[in-house]
């Protein structure tokens, strides 16, 4: 098994999409969501990912982060053509290359903090999953709070550990979907400092999900999707 | 120890998707009751009914030299053993002759009764011990004393004749005088069945009677003890081979202590094997219950399942985890149910070791217990791996966004695969470790078709369902909707509702049948008594006094002797491979006749009857049936044994007989001639056209008793109530296994219920917020049940009718009739169940308070 430690993407492109199209639902409930979508994304760069709701943001994500495939088109993440794997192909490739972060955490509730942020360790072989999964919850701030149940932590501190969950297997791919959608804004603010501060330090590439334009300020790119399609490809944003 | 080396630790054993398990497992085992209960009765009642068997196995065993009352026991009908083979017997070790017969005993008062008499030397009994009461010492108990010789009468005979000890009566032409009552015997279980209550006299008595004529159907037994310095089982099997070549001819019937009641053996693995079944309906019945539980944890852990795909983790590998807990699951219920069956013999030995007329050895019997472990784990597999399949594919898009309509989807082939060979692995099993293979697979092909059909009716009714106009209030259109919209309830009540239902009518109809052989069917057309031992000197002395003393009746009476088969087509008895029907003909000896006619209650199927005036060599005619499962056919040549002389028969013809009639039949009759020479009794049968009074019955029964002391009677009801107990001793047994089944049923149903909970409460909250009273919802939902409990019950009484007609019909080979009041109240039964399982779970969704739940949608 690969040492998930050291695996970076192995081409400069971290993600690289051309004419994706994706339609969802059956017979007269099918719906186009994603239009012939062409996305280059540079190593180490943060998008931010913006649109109303229903214009395919999070479908986008999912197509990434190889949670979904597209009818047509193809997508490149971290160098790997995604259509040529298989669905276990695609589980092993996340668990390598892509960490995620959802809007409403989605912890194990059986596992306790250390457990849930040990588990993409586990699940890829690696030997010192716990040791490395302290370490990434100390980085968060939780390292009193190992032990914990998610249901013995708050909403801030349960994204904490999502976090580091995603950051652990040190990604080369980091997506997340509105992060900051269940939390208050002081909390909010924390988790965003950490997941901008595991982007820069790690040089993981950062697709964000949000509805919140000073966040998406924040990010090098910010792309915006209305009714499936890329709205404009604006210059960067960073100056 | 860092707190990441703690974790690591008590995340248990090394295997990632058994640690993912075990993890999982951490919430408790909520969810998981009707899971574990389902499996631990299944396994219970297989592991109990093979530890019970065993214990029964090794009692007999054990109590081997007792039962058969010395190490070796020679058993010869109706003569007694000649100088030879007593001499025989004699240079061997130390001899106990001991004879039976049934035979009439009169009071003083006139009052007569059927007597299992039993007559002994005063070395009886060699092994075990003679409990008597007062405790007499067995000459002073059996010798002559003023004219009357002593005797022991068990409690009944007592009871029946108003007799105490110190009084006299007679049999035959022996006058007796009660000494002791007989409170038990170390040998009873050599006989057959009792016909009457046991008198215990001596070897001098029994001659005194006159009841020893040439023919009377005595049974004489010489038990050998073997010395001490020499009874090994090499010692017993020298014994029986040098008397099978020095004495080739004696027609006798060898029993060793290794092989005291074969024929009890056989019973108690065939009773086994029927009990096994019924402990697997119950555990496929529970198999439900594991589908429908594993199928709802997994329905709780999309999200789960899904975080951890989105984590890294394969299908595969998820697959693995979920499959890890179910068998970890399946080994807790195993577990429990194994623990209870293998206590069951301890406690049944406990309870009620006085009363069962079995000896016991309680014992932990670790093969059976790992059998039972074996067929619970493959349930578990068979019934979870299709729901687990489709874990694999659980998408991760689900936790982005809501999915319209979860597709009940097929899993994939390797696990549709893995469930179809699981159930072939475990319906192979069940076959390949039954006693009679041909009812296995009857049983696992009814249950296959039982499944499928009832699939087929959970179907339909959600068609029909969805096909019903769209009319009438919103509740009646609630409680149709509720039962075809998907995710509805309807698949998994039907299943096993239905299949409890199918088990119930089935057993209930089979019980219900038997019972009626023994009951309902006599006033018309059986005899009332049977006469045995008529001398053949005094038959037509006996048909006069008939005439006399019952006019109207219908006396038919036939010679008979008792023969054994030796040999058929060439091969010795031992040597024939008998279907499992037909084993009982060559285990005992059985009565012969002779006809000139073909007997009445039978009808010649195949080959020619030879007719009144036949003269040639010995032909017989065999019953078809019995023939066939000896594998004889029409010109074979069988040769029975008859006092110590072989005779050898072709067959001539073969018979149907109506076994049902209760009249004289038997399964050889012999054309005329073929015993020239050899004694015999005849045997005859009463029938008062019309049925007869208690009154009219004890008049016969005196005089005949007066008038032919010899003669023994048999009142027909007596002996039918002697069978009718065994039976329901063995209907008590079916009926503790089924109800097994019958809790994993109502189990499954209410686990399937409460599973639907959810739904109920998220549809009682809105339309209770939209203005609909309990009351009104109570109704909806009372209504949904009935459709589903109705629909279900009329196929349940279907498919439990047809089961059982086959039984009965095929299996045991009885007439069948329908019973609708038992079918009727199974339904109504199941009905009440299903509406008050099903409201009581509905009850608690109707409480909830709207808010809460509305802030949560």
């Amino acid at each position: 098994m690969d040492d998930i430690s050291r695996s970076q993407p192995p081409s400069p492109a971290a993600i690289a999409l051309s004419g994706v199209n994706l339609s969802l639902g059956r017979g007269a409930a099918r719906v186009h969501i994603l239009k012939d979508i062409g996305l280059h994304i540079g190593r180490g760069e943060a998008i931010g990912l913006v649109g109303p709701s229903g214009s395919g943001k999070s479908t986008l994500l999912m197509v990434m982060a190889g949670l979904e495939r597209p009818d047509t088109g193809s997508v490149e993440v971290a160098g790997t053509d995604l259509g040529k794997l298989d669905e276990d192909g695609l589980a092993r490739f996340r668990g390598r290359y892509v960490g995620i972060v959802f809007q409403s955490f989605h912890l194990i509730p059986t596992m306790t903090a250390i457990e849930n942020v040990a588990v993409p360790l586990e699940l890829a072989g690696a030997g010192d999953a716990y040791e490395r999964a302290e370490r990434e919850l100390a980085k968060v701030g939780l390292a009193d709070r190992l032990s914990h149940y998610p249901a013995q932590l708050s909403g801030g501190e349960q994204q904490r550990v999502a976090l580091a969950r995603a950051l652990a297997p040190n990604p080369a791919i980091l997506v997340a979907d509105e992060p900051t959608g269940n939390l208050d804004e002081a909390t909010g603010k924390q988790i965003i400092e950490l997941l901008f501060a595991g982007h820069e330090e790690r040089g993981t590439t950062l697709i964000l999900v949000t509805h919140d334009p000073a966040l998406a300020a924040r990010c090098d790119r910010v792309l915006r999707l209305r009714s499936g399609r890329i709205d404009s490809e604006p210059a960067a944003v960073l100056q | 120890m860092t707190i990441s080396a703690r974790a690591e630790s008590s995340g248990a054993p090394g295997y990632l998707p058994l640690r993912f398990a075990l993890r999982e497992l951490r919430g408790g085992l909520s969810g998981f009751y009707v899971f574990i209960a389902c499996l631990a009765l299944g396994v219970m009642a297989i592991a109990a009914v093979g530890s019970v068997a065993g214990s029964l196995k090794d009692g007999l065993a054990r109590e081997g030299r007792v039962i058969v009352g010395g190490d070796i026991s020679f058993n010869l009908i109706q003569r007694e053993a000649s100088a030879a083979e007593r001499d025989f017997i004699a240079q061997r070790g130390h001899v106990s002759v001991a004879a039976t017969m049934r035979a009439m005993t009169q009071a003083s008062d006139g009052r007569s009764a059927l007597v299992e008499l039993k007559a002994v030397d005063g070395t009886y009994p060699l092994y075990g011990a003679l409990a008597l009461e007062p405790a007499l010492d067995l000459t002073a108990l059996l010798a002559e004393r003023d004219g009357a010789f002593g005797a022991a009468a068990a409690p009944a005979l007592l009871a029946r004749l108003g007799l105490k000890t110190g009084d006299r009566i007679t049999v035959g032409a022996a006058n007796l005088e009660i000494r002791a009552v007989l409170r038990s015997e170390p040998d009873k279980l050599a006989g057959g069945i009792d016909f009457g209550p046991r008198l215990l006299v001596g070897e001098e008595a029994l001659r005194a009677t006159g009841l020893l004529q040439p023919g009377s159907l005595v049974r004489w037994r010489y038990r050998l003890r073997l010395p001490e310095n020499d009874a090994g089982e090499q010692a017993i099997k020298t014994v029986i081979d040098s008397a099978q070549t020095q004495l080739p001819d004696a027609g006798w019937e060898i029993r060793s202590r290794s092989n005291a009641s074969p024929q009890l053996e056989r019973n108690v693995e065939r009773f086994t094997q029927y009990l096994t079944l019924v402990g697997l309906t119950a555990l496929l019945v529970g198999g439900v219950g594991v589908a429908n539980a594993v199928k709802s944890h997994l329905d709780r852990k999309r999200d789960v399942i899904a975080t951890m795909k989105a984590v890294g983790a394969t299908g595969t590998r998820v697959f693995a985890i979920y499959l890890s807990q179910v068998l970890v699951l399946a080994l807790i219920g195993a577990v429990i149910g194994i623990a209870i069956g293998a206590a069951l013999p301890f406690l049944i030995d406990w309870a009620f070791g006085g009363i069962i007329p079995l000896p016991m050895e309680p014992d932990i019997y670790p093969a059976q217990l790992a059998l039972a472990l074996i067929y619970g784990l493959l349930t578990a597999c068979a019934f979870a791996l299709w729901p687990l399949g489709r874990a694999h594919d659980v998408p991760v898009s689900a936790l982005f966004r809501d999915e319209v309509a979860r597709q009940s989807r097929r899993p994939r082939r390797r696990y549709m695969a893995g469930t179809a060979l699981v159930a072939l692995v475990l319906a192979g099993a069940a076959v390949f470790l039954a006693y009679d293979r041909r009812i296995a697979l009857i049983f696992i092909g009814a249950a296959a078709v039982v499944f499928v059909v009832l699939r087929l009716v959970a179907e339909a009714l959600m068609w029909a369902a969805r096909h019903t106009p769209h009319k009438g209030s919103a509740l009646v259109r609630l409680a149709i909707a509720n039962i075809h919209r998907p995710g509805a309830l309807t698949p998994t009540v039907v299943l096993s509702l239905g299949l409890g239902l199918a088990l119930l009518v089935t057993l209930v109809q089979i019980d219900g049948n038997l019972q009626r052989q023994f009951t309902a069917a006599l006033p018309d057309k059986a005899p009332t008594f049977y006469f045995i031992d008529i001398p053949a000197a005094e038959a037509e002395r006996f048909d006069a006094f008939i005439r006399a003393a019952a006019p109207g009746a219908e006396l038919e009476r036939v010679p008979m002797l008792r023969g054994r088969i030796v040999s058929a087509n060439g091969m010795r008895a031992e040597d024939l491979k008998p279907g499992p029907d037909a084993a009982w003909v060559l285990q005992s000896d059985r009565g012969l006749t002779y006809a000139g006619e073909i007997p009445a209650g039978s009808r010649v199927v195949e080959g020619q009857w030879w007719g009144p005036n036949y003269n040639g060599p010995p032909l017989v005619s065999f019953e078809k049936k019995l023939a066939e499962g000896l594998g004889l056919k029409l010109g074979d040549a069988v040769t029975v044994n008859v006092l110590g002389r072989p005779i050898t028969a072709h067959i001539a013809n073969m018979r149907l007989v109506d076994w049902e009639s209760l009249g004289i039949n038997f399964v050889l009759v012999y054309s005329p001639g073929t015993f020239a020479g050899a004694p015999y009794t005849h045997i005859a049968t009463l029938t008062y056209p019309g049925g007869s009074d208690g009154e009219q019955e004890d008049k016969l029964l005196k005089a005949a008793a007066e008038a032919f002391p010899m003669v023994t009677t048999v009142p027909v009801k007596e002996a039918i109530e002697a069978v009718a107990k065994i039976v329901a001793n063995l209907a008590l047994g079916i009926r503790g296994a089924s109800l097994v089944s019958l809790a994993a049923a109502v189990l499954v149903l209410g686990g399937a219920l409460a599973a639907g909970r959810r739904n109920r409460v998220y549809d009682a909250v809105i339309l209770k917020t939209l203005g609909a009273t309990r009351a009104r919802l109570l109704g909806a939902y009372g209504l949904e049940y009935l459709v589903l409990g109705l629909a279900t019950a009329v196929f349940g009484v279907a498919a439990g009718s047809i089961a059982a007609l086959l039984v009965v019909t095929q299996v045991m080979n009885l007439s069948f009739v329908w019973l609708p009041g038992s079918a009727a109240a199974a339904a109504a039964g199941a009905l009440i169940v299903t509406v008050a399982l099903g409201l009581i779970g509905t009850f608690s969704a109707l409480s909830q308070k709207p808010a809460p739940v509305l802030r949560n949608l």
